[in-house]
């Protein structure tokens, strides 16, 4: 029994060694269930459907072979030591080309040491907590493996403020929850308030826990103290339950905060009470280019939905697998390590459903963490929820992207 | 102090505390007969909500499904009773901890494994929007709580007073040995005291379901507040524990107005240490002289 059980283990490796020389091995980790579901599963779903689209035409050339994606799902749970766990047994595998993924903060400041350490590349997506990134500035880090595709927290806080200034609410309440994310989320807002001329008065700031239902209490301090606006970074679940209670005891002030808002667990759970709810987004799940048009139809169709969880999250997971196939290519191997330095120097532009990214990234300068980030102010925009889907807030933006969208397409036409 | 803040918190709390107090008459119900208590009280609420939530999602009408989730939870507390309590209490053994504990823990895995481990938000016919009573936001949801809690409180201590059934329930109550002289089958009682305390969890869930949405770890938080009203009101008096609910709910509102929100589950803390202190019995608890 025992000889039999060792004898299968040996074959298996074999015939993995076997197939290995000829794929590229790619992870994809995030929290597929739990209150953070909606954005681990869309992002993974997103992912797939992109490798599925290379994988079918065939994979991509490496030297003299085409080689197709494998990849290897990991749910972290949104648990930091899960996090560290799987980081771990990633890191230990010789012949991963690289890892895509992490929605929670706190999962990747647990994790993402142990990848450094091994040097092995990472886009991040669709975390968006500042820290991950600004950890590898304090620490001064010479050479780094980590990437981001994701608007980081530093851009949408910058909008958020800018919002509620444009719209003229200028005492606001800050609402946080007890995370990683949710605190540094409002350090992030107190910093750009101060950053845009404090402009904006705090009349409130107010913390709430992951579960926590009754949120009466802070919302009444908000309202007591004049709030015209809520200003919050949260998570899906407990903004609902916020929604609902500012419904309930009167709020009309608009909720603006980080992208979670548009997370259907936050749509779902507060429903109507969510309506004119601000959020910065990436990606908006409405088919303004003919690109949009068929990533959407796609995702609807492959997983059977009529709405994409998180779009954003969708997306982004979507262009990070096409930014990662191009650092492939270019680097003409699987090595991960040949495939960070390809990541920061893409010379070709990567058409994308959010945007075509013309080089994302560049070297690491532990001065400047945009060298590994690859969203700017730009390439975002603010979104609206009504009736349970989220839409641009300003018809300005759409027209924007509608315009850079053709502008592209003229260009190649050139 | 703004008086229509300190009402609406007021409120706002005790009404949380009826859900509390919900839970706690689920242990007050079993203790009373057989001095044991369901460890995986909050488990059963959530796996009875997940059932409701099934049932609602199969096209059963809210007025059908609320019996018929009743009905699933009385049958969850026999089978806790069954395969958790009763030999331990055969043996004289307090085996019933642990093993009420690990029944719990087996319905939260299965019920991750058929349900998913996400939130979801449980369909009511009644509305959600606020209502204002008195200067007060209150919802028809949160109205639905309170009736529904003095409802089925009502109805299970009218059923001990006025029924024999109920008496066989009392008599076991005050004294076991005795009751069974008198030809009353403890057994049969205290299987009918876990049915009723699982029918209770059933009902917590279906009204507590759609403000706290479904999910594994719904009951988590509410139950442990159960717990504490449980043991200050005294696992005697089905009154106390309202009282107490009502009490602890509208301090931890008022605290987490006046103190800050991060100070919320401290009073009930609080209260539990100073009760155990001051008053083992609880504050509506007799004191029951052990013969040996």
């Amino acid at each position: 029994m025992r000889r039999a059980l060792i004898m299968t283990l040996l074959l298996g490796m074999v015939v993995t060694q076997a197939f290995a020389a000829d794929v590229i091995k790619i992870a994809i980790t995030g929290p597929f269930t739990g209150g953070s579901a909606p954005m681990g599963a869309s992002m993974r779903d997103g992912a797939k459907l992109a490798i599925a689209e290379i994988n079918a035409a065939g994979g991509i050339k490496v030297g003299a072979k085409m080689m197709k994606f494998e990849v290897t799902e990991r749910d972290d749970e949104a648990k930091n030591e899960r996090g560290a766990l799987i980081a771990q047994e990633l890191a230990s595998m010789t012949d991963l080309s690289g890892i895509i993924g992490s929605v929670n903060t706190g999962v990747v400041l647990a994790g993402d040491k142990h990848l450094q350490e091994k040097g092995i590349t990472k886009i991040i997506t669709p975390a968006a907590g500042s820290a991950s990134l600004t950890q590898w500035s304090k620490a001064g880090v010479k050479d780094l493996s980590i990437f981001r595709f994701a608007a980081h927290d530093g851009i949408q806080a910058a909008m958020v403020v800018e919002e509620a200034v444009k719209r003229n609410l200028l005492k606001v309440a800050l609402f946080h929850d007890s995370t990683n994310y949710g605190v540094s989320g409002r350090d992030d807002m107190l910093d750009q308030i101060k950053k845009q001329g404090n402009k904006l008065e705090i009349v409130a700031t107010e913390k709430f826990n992951i579960g926590d239902k009754d949120m009466t209490a802070q919302l009444l301090r908000a309202k007591n103290a004049g709030a015209q606006a809520i200003l919050i970074w949260g998570i899906g679940p407990e903004l609902a339950a916020i929604a609902n209670g500012m419904a309930k005891i009167g709020i009309k002030a608009p909720l603006i905060g980080g992208w979670p808002l548009s997370m259907s667990n936050f749509l779902d759970n507060a429903g109507k009470n969510g309506n004119g709810t601000m959020m910065p987004q990436t990606f908006i799940e409405e088919p303004i280019t003919p690109k949009a048009k068929a990533f959407i139809d796609g995702y609807h169709k492959t997983y059977k939905v009529t709405r994409i969880p998180s779009p954003v999250s969708a997306a982004q997971g979507y262009d990070a697998v096409y930014i990662f196939a191009a650092a492939v290519k270019q680097a003409q191997s699987t090595d991960t390590h040949k495939i960070k330095e390809a990541l920061e120097d893409l010379k070709e532009p990567v058409k994308g459903v959010i945007a075509t990214w013309q080089k994302p990234y560049s070297k690491w300068d532990p001065a400047n963490f945009d060298t590994h980030e690859a969203f700017r102010r730009d390439q975002a925009v603010m979104g609206m929820v009504k009736d349970g889907h989220v839409v641009f807030a300003n018809d300005a933006d759409r027209q924007r992207l509608i315009k850079s969208a053709t502008a592209v397409k003229g260009k190649k036409a050139k | 102090m703004n008086d229509s803040v300190v009402a609406q918190m007021v409120v706002s709390g005790a009404l949380m505390g009826l859900v509390y107090a919900l839970i706690a008459y689920g242990f007050q119900l079993t203790y009373a007969t057989s001095k044991s208590i369901n460890f995986g009280q909050g488990e059963l609420v959530m796996v009875s909500a997940f059932i409701c939530l099934s049932l609602t999602n199969l096209g059963l009408p809210y007025p059908v499904m609320v019996p018929l989730g009743l009905f699933c939870g009385s049958l969850l507390g026999l089978f806790v009773e069954r395969s958790g309590v009763r030999l331990a209490l055969e043996q004289k053994s307090e085996g019933w901890i642990l093993l009420t504990i690990i029944i719990g823990l087996l319905f939260f895995s299965v019920s991750e494994n058929i349900w998913g481990r996400d939130d979801r938000p449980f369909p009511t016919p009644i509305p959600s929007d606020a209502i204002q009573l008195f200067g007060i936001s209150v919802t028809p949801v949160e109205i639905s709580v309170a009736v529904g809690v003095f409802m089925i409180m009502g109805i299970i201590e009218l059923f001990k007073r006025k029924t024999l059934l109920g008496k066989a329930f009392e008599a076991v109550s005050a004294d076991r040995d005795a009751a069974e002289l008198m030809g009353i089958s403890a057994t049969k009682t205290i299987m009918l005291s876990y049915s009723l305390s699982g029918m209770v969890a059933a009902l917590a869930g279906i009204l507590v379901a759609p403000i706290t949405t479904v999910g594994p770890t719904m009951a988590s938080a509410l139950v442990l507040k159960a717990f504490s009203v449980a043991v200050v009101a005294g696992l005697d008096s089905g009154f106390g524990v309202v009282v107490i609910g009502l009490f602890l709910g509208a301090l931890e509102s008022l605290t987490s107005y006046y103190v800050g929100s991060g100070w919320r589950e401290a009073p009930g803390l609080v209260l539990l240490i100073l009760a155990l202190a001051i008053r083992p019995t609880g504050v509506f608890g007799a004191a029951v002289i052990r013969k040996v």
